[in-house]
């Protein structure tokens, strides 16, 4: 499966997204960002994986702010 | 002491918010969410829980909406300042705090917006705030409850004249939330302010706005945790609004607070205030020398405030003796001068009695006592 990094900037953000994402049984963490923000600065993301168009979907439907999304691997 | 002067912050914490403090300041005292260390992560854990917390208990649904502030005043200028743009109109009534008077006439008499005041002391409330509203009217905010006479606002009516001419909905909640029940999505509030220290029990310096719509503009901007990189401040909630570090253990406390009231049952906890009033307001009914503000003991639709004055004293006067006997209440103008013009009070002011959690009706027989003596 591959895995993502939801950036979503703010770590309420964050954390509101992946209990979203564990509610539907999706598995999810959040993380500090440590790369893929360089433009950005420090923030946070949700580390997860799957199929990311839905979590994008199921995200941004909850207002859960994302900056970028990140592939891992 | 026997403390009557919970609408200025109760005094009575009870030991869970103490504790809950206590272990915040002892175990995990890391700045939540900015450092990325495993502490710093806990704690913002435990800031997102009470921002749920206090989502469910006034029925806002999204922890987004929930900004932690310094105290209620910071969360009304949040919303006033934030939301109303040049030549918007606002609508006031006439019993509101100074902390929703003073940054509404400032931004007046600064040209900025329109202002009109309406009279919550009306017999026909709706017609009262139809009359005000105009082509440029945006919102209306006003106290849930005036912190001078108890009187509460249907903000249900309120909710629904603004649903119907699709205007914002600000409610000030200092002397409600944690007292009444408060339903957001059910009244049709856009945008509560609360004062955390009064009934939610929580220290001081803690407040909260909570927010169903966005707020534009900030008036106060610096580090958030994140997108450090830019020097524009971030444009979503609740971070936008929480520039520098937040209060963790106050914070906290606010949870401690709501996982108290409702072990105790909010209805409960009014029941018991109320009650102390009615007594208090029963025993000096037969005294000519005291004159109770705008109610009576049959009198319903009031918080457990009540707000009098002794004959031929000065309230300030009437609040030292009190202190005398060991009586804590609040005399002259409590902050809200235009409810004590509204209520015929201005040359004075009142002294303003209002029980708590822990007070007994003991306490309300040597008040009684105590006021009998000095009025004498």
């Amino acid at each position: 499966m591959k895995r993502y990094v939801v950036a979503t900037g703010t770590v309420t953000h964050a954390i509101k997204g992946r209990e979203i994402l564990k509610k539907r049984g999706i598995a999810a963490e959040t993380e500090r960002m440590k790369y893929g923000t360089e433009n950005y600065g420090c923030g946070y993301g949700i580390v997860t994986g799957g199929n990311i168009e839905e979590i994008e979907r199921i995200l941004k439907k909850e207002n859960v702010k994302i900056i970028k999304i990140i592939p891992l691997d | 002491m026997i403390y009557l002067d919970n609408a200025a912050t109760t005094n009575f914490k009870p030991e869970r918010v103490i504790k809950t403090v206590e272990n915040a300041l002892k175990n995990y005292s890391a700045n939540p969410g900015r450092s990325g260390h495993s502490l710093s992560a806990f704690a913002a854990e435990k800031i997102y829980s009470v921002r749920e917390k206090v989502a469910d208990f006034f029925s806002l649904g999204d922890p987004l909406g929930v900004v932690f502030t310094l105290n209620c005043t910071q969360a009304v200028n949040f919303v006033l300042k934030g939301v109303l743009n040049r030549g918007d109109g606002l609508i006031i009534s006439n019993l509101e705090h100074n902390c929703v008077a003073r940054p509404a006439f400032k931004m007046a008499e600064e040209g900025k917006i329109t202002l009109d005041v309406f009279d919550a002391l009306s017999d026909d409330i709706e017609k009262a705030v139809e009359a005000l509203i105009k082509p440029n009217t945006k919102m209306i905010f006003c106290t849930h409850a005036s912190n001078v006479c108890g009187k509460i606002t249907d903000i249900e009516k309120l909710g629904k004249i603004c649903k119907k001419h699709n205007i914002l909905f600000g409610v000030d909640a200092a002397q409600t939330a944690g007292v009444l029940p408060i339903n957001m999505e059910k009244t049709g509030i856009d945008f509560l302010c609360v004062a955390s220290h009064k009934g939610l029990f929580a220290p001081m310096g803690t407040g909260i706005l909570i927010a169903r719509k966005p707020i534009e503009k900030t008036i106060i901007e610096g580090g958030t945790g994140t997108a450090s990189l830019s020097l524009y401040q971030p444009d979503v909630l609740p971070e936008m609004l929480e520039s520098g570090t937040v209060n963790l253990p106050g914070i906290l406390g606010i949870g401690a607070g709501i996982d108290f009231i409702k072990s105790k049952g909010i209805d409960n906890i009014y029941r018991h205030e109320n009650a102390l009033c009615k007594k208090f307001l029963k025993d000096v009914s037969q005294n000519k020398n005291i004159s109770v503000i705008l109610r009576n003991e049959k009198d319903v639709g009031f918080v457990p405030v009540i707000a009098f004055n002794v004959r031929g004293k000065k309230s300030e006067e009437v609040a030292e003796s009190l202190n005398s006997f060991g009586i804590a209440v609040r005399g002259g103008y409590h902050c809200a001068p235009l409810a004590h013009r509204a209520l015929g009070t201005i040359d004075g002011g009142a002294v303003r009695v209002s029980p708590g959690i822990l007070n007994r009706s003991c306490d309300m027989e040597y008040l009684r006592k105590a006021i009998f003596s000095i009025s004498h």
